[in-house]
């Protein structure tokens, strides 16, 4: 109806807050359950409250968190990318092939120090991106459809690359992105990733660009009677999501110290994940890059305290899973039907 | 439209040319292996000893690949386009213990022989199975570490896909090394899976480790890539490789090396030796009794493997335990 | 003497502690049609909303026929007679009118829809209502008006239905399909059904219903019989207070050219359309829903190439087609459907506002805030938006609001030309008067204002010129004294 000029109070809190809640109160859960084992006696202390753990999160998060703040922008800009596993695995490939001892895996292969395959790699992953984002816009196809098609053919890329071989010895220089740290307690892909949602944070909120990306999702064609361009938009959005995750394949690659062919199998869901259970609605127009960290810690905080609680792999799935739903159920910013 | 039309009269003439070029073959035995999907190293290194295999180069014998997308139904319905296509025998590496049954059910009713290798069936209907039995090498890998430990200590298992047959059997011989320690001597810490991947065994060991801090000496990987991923994060923990026993199946080259670098023990499952055994005997059932195998692992296997006219049911290719001294020629062998 | 056949009293409803509604009530008999009036926030909709079971009240009580009855969902309100022609456009696009009109209803046979016979009974609605609509038409290929229409069949399809509720059923479609609708309203009514009525064009009340009631501040002020009282004492009623008269014109034309199209075709949609648009001069476009009216403003906008012909504003001629040129030679456009094509409903009211003028407020790409908040502040200020602020979401606003957003929106491009698509539809009597008064003060400030609308009243009273269209072609041109009612009609058809 049309005079709905009531707001709901409690949902600003909700939206602000609700998920830092939810976050905090898996964290305490945890080290509840953790507690309760140190008190029968089973375990010395509570290992999960402890600095080092909590740091260990952070590092395990690095590579899903740098995926989701991509996914982030584009499914505010009403899209979807379910390519970016795939395409971390071509640029953690294209990466290797420019750092690795081993010559011959492809025709160029050898190592070229740091800078070069670290560009490739970001290139590779913005061509991808940006090749998405261009076919979506142009043929106006539904990003399902189209990311779908890049899902496959980077898999075929990174297979092919190689012939179908991994890549490793990989170049103490690279390596250093994966296991490197910082005053020798912060790992590199922990600062990468605070980095990256630095940076994005402050597009998304402060450029104009992020303001065209929030406008694009939320009504296309209003976007595009303001004087808005949006197939650029578009191509942008995923080109962006390309790059960061041309930025986790590196990662990838030097943190296993090889690139696999099968590498950042369904990441894409993960990062989906993240970015829904932190509110970012699939419908476009809404979403924050503060709720998508809070989503990327509490599914690493879930797979931390679950493997520290010895939980099979399979609950850990269910738990996901209902998460997953009962974060989108609950969302307030939900945009509202029949009334 | 006028571009779909080119595109499928393009596709039309290139099939209409692999038409011709198979009539040319004729005389050639042809071999449809079915891969379960072809994105694991050791996939690829069986194509590579296909393609290398001597009946090959030779041209007595001609082999096509199919990718089953690691889906056993995909692989089924692959054995059905063999089959139509006139294949002279199929060799499977099956993606399933049982799903994958109607690829020799249909086989043989259509009268193809049909070879099963790496991975096992659970039927006896096929001509022959060439597989290495992963109960041993499970049984090796933990016998590896729990000796290195002297039968003292805690170790973790990495294991394979839940339900897998891989885990399953590997599993069976983890525990009856374990079995042979002294009662309650090992203690089994953790136990679970990581699906046979490196990046999620890296996360699942930083884990542990974060749990059970030096607690852990020993780590049992159902395979290499985990075993590898778990060297990964002892050495992210700024622990030393050295403070643990670790081993991992089937000798990928990234394994080698790190044998060659003391870090773990890998043992070898010999791709050449399931490949190119299977294609001889499927080769034996094609041609009949008159044919003798062409690739020379007979000759490297003679004492633990005998040919027996192609005519066992069941070929078993020995694990080789990859050391510091014999590393060097197995990557030799791949380059 | 016998129950009226709906009677609703003291109705309440809270949301969130805000009162909706504090005292509801209505009384509709047999054969009658009821004009519920009243502006945006009095609170009809949220009676209409209890009587359609969609929420339940928290006090007072609906009695048919002299029964209470408690709904608990829309089910049950249907089940017991209550209908409605929804205001919101809520087809769904890619089946048919016949699917559409039976949704959920639709007969079958083994467990299948019977199309055949779905067709049938369709088309045999259709036909009874004097609807020139093909039941197996795809509804997202109809026009506006013509979807409409089907909205108004799929309420009357339920053969029980009693108590119809029309929602601004006439938003949407031309006057040609008004009078064919009030056709059926008044059979419907003369069948002994009860019809409630809604509309914020005041005329339609006193061509349409034989009562009112009208509602303000979430209470019943006044009902009666609708010969008794003339439209200045129903806005009275509605305000709250007297008000002078409704259209607000101060501007007067100057010789100047300001907007020139020349020649412009995009067929099959509209062609041969030719005129000029001068400083200070409201140009009105008249013509039926399908005469291209629409779609000749999205081709001046450069929302779509045209086939042949010139745009040129203040003599500088731009290439059709590029949304961008046309802001950058002074155009604005604030399409017919501000929830499609003018609004980002999920955003704030001010980054709506600012949306147009982003690039103007840029330090190396980013957006300077406080150049951005004073900005915002203007047009707030300017078109009296009542908003909590500039963080308040667009969807909260009222009709009337949102629209004064998009034109908001607009006027901080500085624009010279103002292209209006139906500007007051769906808005309420206050807001239409602030809209009337700003297209008045924007051309009399040296501006040109281009309007589409379908409202005769309204196209009368605001323009100096009006073109009417006919089938995609220009049917005559009337000044301010030749353009009467009658005469746009008569062009128009």
């Amino acid at each position: 109806m049309s005079d709905s000029t009531l707001s709901f109070r409690g949902d600003v809190f909700f939206r602000k807050f609700g998920i830092v809640a939810a976050f905090i109160g898996l964290c305490i859960l945890v080290s509840i359950l953790c507690q309760l084992r140190v008190a029968a006696g089973d375990w010395p202390d509570n290992v999960f409250l402890t600095a080092a753990n909590l740091m260990l999160i952070l590092h395990q998060i690095s590579i899903n968190g740098i995926l989701a703040i991509g996914m982030t922008f584009v499914i505010i800009a009403a899209g979807i990318d379910l390519s970016v596993g795939s395409v971390l695995a071509f640029s953690g490939m294209v990466a290797a092939s420019f750092a690795t001892a081993s010559v011959g895996v492809t025709p160029w292969s050898g190592n070229y120090g740091v800078v070069v395959p670290v560009i490739a790699a970001l290139v590779a992953g913005a061509a991808c991106g940006a090749l998405n984002g261009w076919i979506i816009a142009r043929f106006r196809i539904q990003a399902f459809v189209g990311t779908l098609g890049m899902l496959l053919a980077a898999r075929g890329f990174t297979m092919a690359l190689a012939d179908g071989n991994p890549i490793s010895a990989i170049s103490p220089d690279l390596r250093w992105f994966g296991t490197g740290k910082v005053l020798g307690v912060v790992p590199i892909p922990v600062v990468l990733f605070l980095l990256v949602f630095a940076v994005a944070w402050t597009i998304l909120n402060k450029s104009i660009f992020g303001r065209h990306v929030y406008a694009v999702g939320g009504n296309e064609k209003s976007a595009r009677t303001s004087g808005i361009k949006t197939p650029r938009i578009k191509v942008l959005v995923y080109a962006l999501a390309g790059t960061l995750a041309g930025l986790a394949g590196i990662i990838l690659t030097a943190k296993t110290g090889s690139a696999q062919t099968n590498a950042g199998s369904s990441y894409e869901l993960d990062a989906i994940a993240a970015a829904v259970i932190g509110g970012t609605s699939l419908t476009g127009g809404v979403g924050r890059l503060s709720g998508t960290l809070f989503g990327a810690l509490i599914i690493g905080v879930m797979n931390n305290g679950l493997d520290i609680l010895g939980v099979e792999s399979f609950y850990q799935l269910i738990i996901k899973g209902a998460l997953i739903v009962t974060a989108v159920i609950i969302d307030p910013s939900r945009k509202q039907t029949a009334l | 439209m006028k571009k779909s039309l080119l595109l499928s009269v393009g596709l039309l003439a290139l099939a209409a040319t692999l038409q011709v070029a198979a009539a040319a073959d004729a005389k050639k035995v042809k071999i449809a292996v079915l891969m379960y999907g072809n994105k694991a190293e050791f996939v690829q290194l069986m194509q590579r000893y296909g393609k290398d295999d001597p009946a090959v180069t030779s041209g007595v014998a001609d082999i096509t690949f199919y990718d089953g997308r690691y889906d056993a139904s995909v692989q089924n319905d692959q054995a059905q386009l063999a089959i139509n296509s006139k294949f002279d025998a199929i060799i499977v590496n099956p993606m399933d213990f049982e799903a994958n049954i109607p690829v020799v059910t249909a086989a043989k009713a259509a009268g193809i022989p049909v070879v099963v290798t790496n991975a096992r069936l659970n039927t006896k209907d096929m001509n022959s199975e060439v597989v290495s039995d992963d109960v041993l090498g499970g049984y090796l890998e933990a016998k590896d570490v729990l000796a290195k430990l002297g039968c003292k200590g805690n170790v973790v298992i990495i294991e394979g896909p839940k339900g897998g047959s891989g885990e399953i059997q590997r599993g069976q011989g983890n525990e009856k090394a374990l079995a042979e320690c002294p009662p309650g001597a090992v203690k089994v810490l953790e136990r679970k899976t990581a699906n046979w991947s490196r990046a999620e065994a890296l996360d699942l060991m930083q884990n542990w480790l974060s749990k059970h801090h030096s607690e852990i000496n020993g780590v049992i990987g159902q395979n290499d890539e985990m075993a590898l991923g778990a060297i990964e994060a002892i050495k992210a923990a700024g622990l030393n490789t050295k403070d643990f026993a670790i081993a991992g199946i089937d000798g990928v080259t990234d394994a080698i090396n790190a044998v060659k670098a003391g870090e773990m023990t890998s043992i070898l499952q010999d791709a050449r030796g399931q490949m190119q055994g299977s294609i001889d005997v499927a080769l034996r059932a094609v041609k009949g009794p008159d044919f003798k195998p062409l690739s020379p692992i007979w000759k490297q296997y003679e004492k633990d493997l005998a040919w027996n006219d192609g005519q066992s049911k069941r070929y078993d290719i020995p694990w080789t335990i990859v050391t510091k001294d014999n590393a060097d020629s197995l990557l030799n062998d791949r380059k | 003497m016998t129950d009226p056949l709906l009677s609703m009293r003291g109705i309440k409803k809270n949301f969130m502690g805000i009162k909706a509604l504090t005292d509801g009530s209505l009384e509709l008999d047999r054969g009658e049609i009821l004009a519920l009036c009243g502006g945006n926030g009095a609170g009809k909709s949220t009676l209409l909303s209890v009587l359609m079971g969609f929420i339940a009240p928290d006090a007072g009580e609906i009695l048919i026929d002299g029964d209470a009855v408690r709904f608990a969902d829309a089910r049950q309100a249907l089940d017991a007679g209550v209908a409605i022609v929804q205001q919101e456009l809520s087809a769904i696009p890619h089946l048919t009118v016949a699917e559409n009109i039976y949704l959920g209803a639709q007969p079958s046979r083994h467990g299948f829809v019977d199309f055949t016979q779905l067709n049938r009974q369709a088309e045999d609605l259709l036909a009874s209502l004097d609807f020139d609509i093909d039941p197996r038409a795809v509804m997202g290929n109809l026009s506006v008006a013509s979807q409409q229409l089907v909205e108004i069949a799929k309420a009357l399809s339920h053969r029980n239905a009693r108590i119809l509720i029309f929602d601004e059923p006439t938003s949407a479609i031309g006057d040609k399909d008004v009078e064919r609708l009030f056709t059926v309203i008044r059979g419907l009514a003369a069948a002994g059904r009860g019809i409630i009525y809604v509309t914020h064009r005041l005329a339609e009340v006193f061509t349409l219903a034989t009562t009112y009631t009208v509602f303000k501040d979430g209470a019943r002020v006044a009902s009666g019989r609708v010969s008794d009282i003339d439209r200045e004492r129903l806005i009275e009623m509605m305000i709250g207070g007297a008000i002078e008269g409704e259209f607000v014109k101060d501007n007067t034309p100057e010789d100047t050219p300001l907007l020139e199209v020349r020649d412009l075709a995009r067929a099959p949609r509209f062609r041969d359309v030719d005129f000029v648009l001068r400083k200070g001069e409201i140009l009105g476009i008249y013509g039926l829903v399908g005469s291209g009216r629409t779609e000749l403003l999205d081709t001046i906008y450069g929302l779509y190439h045209g086939d042949r012909g010139t745009i040129s504003v203040s003599g500088r001629t731009f290439r059709g087609g590029a949304v961008q040129e046309a802001i950058g030679a002074g155009l604005a456009y604030v399409t017919e459907d501000r929830k499609d094509g003018g609004l980002v409903l999920c955003a704030s009211v001010g980054s709506n506002l600012s949306l147009s003028i982003l690039d103007r407020l840029q330090r190396w790409g980013f957006v300077r805030r406080d150049d951005e908040l004073s900005q915002i502040g203007r047009a707030i200020k300017m078109m009296r938006i009542k908003t909590t602020g500039p963080d308040q979401l667009v969807r909260n606003l009222s009709g009337g609001n949102q629209q004064k957003v998009v034109l908001g929106r607009c006027i901080l491009t500085d624009p010279k030309v103002l292209l209006l698509d139906e500007p007051t539809r769906g808005v309420d009597v206050g807001a239409k008067k602030e809209i009337y008064r700003f297209m008045s003060d924007f051309a009399a400030r040296g501006g040109g204002v281009l309007m589409v609308s379908s409202d005769l009243e309204e196209i009368i009273g605001m323009s100096d010129r009006i073109i009417v269209l006919r089938e995609g072609r220009p049917a005559g041109t009337f000044g301010r004294g030749a353009a009467t009612a009658k005469n746009l009609m008569m062009a128009a058809v």
